[in-house]
């Protein structure tokens, strides 16, 4: 269901599922000339949380990492960053879809 | 070079902080280095969010270099320079003249008013360079000579200007205004008095200290208030210099060509009165500095705050040394104190009766150390005005502080003739080799002077100030020689009745 919503917004996508042994990466997209690196969270509709707040720092961290080695793998010096697609499900069916952009905190 | 350049305040001078960028692929993330403070750390956010607004968004990992690397940065002037030093890089807006950006950015990308605005313009003339300013500072950077400025509501604005696209309006030079000061009290409003009148219009003339002593509610407050009525106002050198040290703290005065007229309330400490902080600061002597520092009851302020004054009052300037550096602020101040002769405050009174024990005369004796009041050139006591006199002097009091003022502008015209060659403004500045040289007294005049001195016991200061004040004085009579009558003025001022509870 992501992967199709990033393609309609004119992503392309390089890689589904990657692991490494610090984690994995649900999506690797890029978008122009930049890397993205999707984290995709599925909730059933009444949870108490929406699913956006899932992702704490330590799951960061994780992001992080896996994205930072997956690049240096590859000699990638452009730009990257690292997203989030919220997806809430309602009966099996899709009710709603979130992309946030740019999670990560630039600023200390 | 990199020709986007910000600022970053040492005392009165701007010094030019080069602003470099570079962009790097990764991670987003913004880093600044070059000694900056939390306000310029803070920046980052600021200037994220107001690229933004302009459609810029930023990626990588963006460093910022503040070169020169060893000075510290403060203040979120920078704000301005570090936006377009960015944009410079990645939005594609190209500065071609090297330029000096200052301003603090709203996150909407408006920018807001900053203290240092004609420091920096001195610097943009220094150098030649085109200064960009936020809206609010054009009014103080449009007295600064010879600077070529541009008013900046927002960051959209400027970048539209450094494509070519709009024209942003240019800061017009314009004359300060030679409006009269308004006398407020004026001292025709002021009864009886008329001795202290005539010493304030010479401490006027000849920019020199005074010390008003009297009980309470007999005008010493009004007097002083009123000095600022008579005063001349600021020729144009002076008028930069007082605009520089009111822009470093960010205060614009209503009326530019105004003397400032600072009053300060006892409970100061000496780095509020003296300058200093953290982040260095000029402190209200400076602020004063051409001008006015009233200091009201003056044995209250802590000894160690008056005793800061000595240097200040006598060199005309006062150096601030702190861990993160020394700098000179002009404190050429005329000081009016004002104090009760005594705790209770009515020693010395014809009616009522002193209750003060002598142990507590002694105490607050003990406060005014000979010293500071060596320095003050002009004592004076300020006698309660009897009650026929305060309900019979209806309408008018003598003089009006337009009259007044214009004697004053006259002596103080006199006095600039005689010594611009010297690169000093009024009497009180007089150097003592220039003193002696440029003083003629006659035998009789030198032989009163030493029969009063033998008498008074002055020390060699108190002379010269002695001499300074009769300089005045006779400037005020448009005579060209120092008289008799001058030095005796000058002597009684010095050695009256004023101080007399000091010595009993």
């Amino acid at each position: 269901m992501a992967t199709k919503y990033l393609t309609k917004i004119g992503y392309r996508i390089i890689a589904r599922n990657v692991s490494c042994r610090h984690g994995e990466i649900d999506i690797i997209a890029s978008d122009g000339d930049e890397i993205v690196f999707v984290e995709v969270r599925t909730r059933s509709k009444g949870w108490m949380m929406p699913p956006e707040c899932t992702v704490g720092p330590e799951k960061m961290k994780k992001l992080k990492r896996a994205a930072r080695i997956w690049t240096e793998k590859r000699n990638y010096t452009g730009f990257w960053r690292i997203d989030l697609i919220a997806v809430t499900l309602d009966d099996d069916e899709l009710s709603s879809i979130e992309h946030i952009k740019e999670i990560t905190e630039g600023i200390e | 070079m990199n020709s986007v350049s910000g600022m970053t305040l040492k005392g009165v001078k701007a010094v030019a902080v080069e602003v470099e960028v570079e962009i790097t692929g990764g991670l987003f993330n913004i880093s600044v280095v070059g000694l900056p403070d939390a306000a310029v750390r803070e920046a980052r956010e600021r200037v994220r969010a107001a690229l933004r607004s302009v459609g810029i968004t930023l990626r990588g990992r963006v460093a910022i270099n503040l070169a020169p690397a060893d000075i510290p940065k403060e203040g979120a002037l920078l704000d301005l320079a570090i936006a377009v030093g960015i944009a410079s890089v990645q939005g594609g807006v190209r500065v071609k003249k090297p330029s000096l950006f200052i301003g603090e950015l709203a996150l909407d990308g408006r920018l807001r008013k900053v203290r240092g605005a004609v420091p920096a313009a001195f610097l943009a003339v220094e150098k030649g360079w085109d200064l960009y300013i936020p809206e609010e500072n054009a009014a103080e950077v449009s007295l600064v000579e010879g600077v070529s400025a541009w008013k900046v509501r927002s960051l959209g604005e400027l970048f539209a200007h450094l494509r070519n696209e709009i024209e942003l309006p240019a800061v017009e030079h314009c004359e300060a205004d030679y409006a009269p000061p308004q006398a407020d009290p004026d001292f025709a409003d002021i009864k009886g008095q008329s001795v202290a009148k005539r010493a304030l219009e010479i401490a006027a003339a000849g920019h020199h200290n005074i010390l008003l002593v009297g009980s309470p509610g007999s005008g010493k407050t009004l007097l002083a208030r009123a000095l600022k009525g008579i005063l001349p106002p600021l020729s144009d050198k002076e008028l930069m210099e007082v605009l520089l040290l009111r822009s470093t703290v960010g205060d614009s005065a209503s009326s530019v060509r105004e003397r400032p007229f600072r009053s300060v309330h006892h409970t100061a400490s000496a780095v509020a009165l003296c300058g200093g902080g953290t982040t260095l600061r000029p402190g209200e002597i400076s602020l004063a500095s051409r001008g006015v520092l009233f200091l009201d009851e003056f044995p209250e302020f802590t000894r160690d705050v008056l005793e800061a004054l000595r240097q200040p009052l006598e060199d005309g300037q006062i150096t601030v040394s702190r861990a993160s550096g020394s700098v000179v602020y002009p404190a050429k101040v005329l000081m009016v104190a004002a104090c009760n002769p005594c705790p209770c405050g009515y020693s010395g009174d014809p009616v009522e009766r002193c209750t003060c024990s002598p142990s507590a005369l002694e105490r607050y004796r003990r406060r005014l150390s000979g010293p500071i009041l060596d320095r003050i050139d002009l004592h004076l006591s300020i006698p309660r005005l009897l009650p026929e006199e305060l309900v019979s002097l209806e309408g008018k009091c003598g003089e009006s502080s337009a009259e007044v003022a214009e004697r004053v502008r006259r002596a103080r015209e006199i006095q600039t003739k005689r010594w611009s060659r010297y690169g000093i403004g009024s009497n009180s500045e007089i150097p003592e080799k220039l003193l002696r040289r440029n003083i003629t007294l006659s035998p009789e005049v030198k032989g009163f002077l030493l029969q009063a001195l033998n008498r008074v016991r002055l020390s060699g200061r108190g002379l010269s100030r002695i001499l300074k004040v009769s300089r005045t004085i006779a400037d005020l009579d448009a005579a060209e020689d120092i008289r008799l009558e001058h030095i005796a003025e000058a002597l009684s001022y010095r050695e009256g009745e004023a101080l007399s509870w000091m010595k009993s």
